[in-house]
C-alpha cells in the first residue's frame, strides 16, 4: 500500500499522490471524521 | 427543555458549521498546494545545473536556461518508474556555448515566439494544447531529428538544432504528414530561439509525460509512426 517516495523534490503532496486513490482517502478522512464529531457536539446540543 | 427526538439533519447550525469547516479547510490546503507547487516548479540557477551535471545527481525539475550548453539524454528510471531527462557532457548549440545571460535571452525570445505563433493551437506542450500535431514536449529528444533520422535527413543539415530551425523557418516545403504544418513566417533568429525553447523543454523533468515515449520511439524504428 505505501510505496518509497521517489519524486525530484520531497512534497508532502507529491507522497500522498503515489497511488490513485492515496490523496482522494487522505482528503475525505480529514474533511468527513470533524463532520462526525460536529454532528454530535450539534446532537448533544439539542438534546439539551 | 429536553428533546429526545431532535434531528441534527433539520439542524441549521450543523449544516453552517460543516460548511465553513469544509470551505475552511479547502482554503487552507489550497494556499498550502500553491506554495508547495511554487518550489517544484521554480527555474534552477546555472549553479545548480553545474552542481547536478559534476555529480551525476538529479537536476532541479526545471533546470537553467544554460541546459542547452547539454547533451540531453532521455533514460527509464527503474527506482521512479518512468523515463527522466539526463544531462551529460557539454555540446555547442549552434556552434557554440551560450552565457547564462544570452541563453536566458534566447529562450525568452523562443517562449515569446511559441505565444505569438500559437504553437499550442495545433501542438502540446507540456501536456497543454492540442494533439492535431506532434506533441512538442520531448521533441529534441525525439530519435527522427537525431543524426540518420527522417527529419534531420529531410533537411539535409548536420545537427539537430540546424535541421529544427531549418524546417521552423520553412515548415510547408517538408513533406512530413498528411496534416503539414503551415508557413507561419518564422524568421531565423525567432527559429533558434524556439529550438532552444524546446531543447530547454525536453530537459524538463515532467514525471516521464508524456507516458511511454521509448515505447513509441521503438514503434517508430520498426516503422511506425513516430514519437508524436
Amino acid at each position: 500500500m505505501f510505496e518509497p517516495f521517489t519524486d525530484v523534490v520531497p512534497s508532502f503532496f507529491g507522497m500522498l499522490n503515489q497511488g490513485p486513490l492515496t490523496l482522494t482517502i487522505f482528503l475525505h478522512t480529514v474533511i468527513v471524521l470533524p463532520m462526525f464529531w460536529i454532528y454530535f457536539q450539534e446532537k448533544k446540543r439539542l438534546k439539551k | 427543555m429536553a428533546n429526545e427526538n431532535a434531528s441534527v439533519w433539520t439542524s441549521i447550525r450543523f449544516w453552517r458549521r460543516s460548511a465553513a469547516w469544509v470551505t475552511g479547510f479547502a482554503v487552507i490546503l489550497l494556499i498550502w498546494l500553491t506554495f508547495d507547487t511554487l518550489g517544484q516548479i521554480s527555474m534552477g540557477t546555472d549553479a545548480d545545473l553545474q552542481k547536478a551535471v559534476a555529480e551525476k545527481k538529479e537536476n532541479k525539475r526545471v533546470p537553467a536556461p544554460t541546459v542547452i550548453n547539454y547533451h540531453i539524454d532521455y533514460k527509464m528510471d527503474t527506482r521512479r518508474g518512468h523515463e527522466v531527462p539526463v544531462i551529460g557532457a557539454k555540446e555547442p548549440f549552434f556552434g557554440k556555448e551560450w552565457s547564462p545571460k544570452e541563453a536566458a535571452a534566447l529562450l525568452h525570445l523562443g517562449k515569446l515566439t511559441s505565444q505569438a505563433k500559437n504553437c499550442m493551437n495545433c501542438h502540446t506542450l507540456l501536456g497543454n494544447g492540442a494533439y492535431y500535431a506532434p506533441d512538442l514536449t520531448k521533441a529534441w529528444i525525439d530519435p527522427a531529428w537525431q543524426k540518420g533520422g527522417p527529419m534531420q535527413a529531410m533537411t539535409g543539415k548536420n545537427t539537430v538544432e540546424e535541421a529544427m530551425a531549418e524546417f521552423l523557418q520553412h515548415p510547408s516545403q517538408y513533406p512530413t504528414h498528411a496534416r503539414m504544418m503551415p508557413n507561419l513566417g518564422i524568421t531565423a533568429e525567432e527559429a533558434k530561439g524556439l529550438v532552444a525553447f524546446l531543447k530547454h523543454m525536453s530537459s524538463i523533468d515532467t514525471n516521464g509525460f508524456p507516458r511511454n515515449f521509448s515505447k513509441t520511439v521503438d514503434q517508430f524504428k520498426t516503422g511506425g509512426t513516430n514519437a508524436h
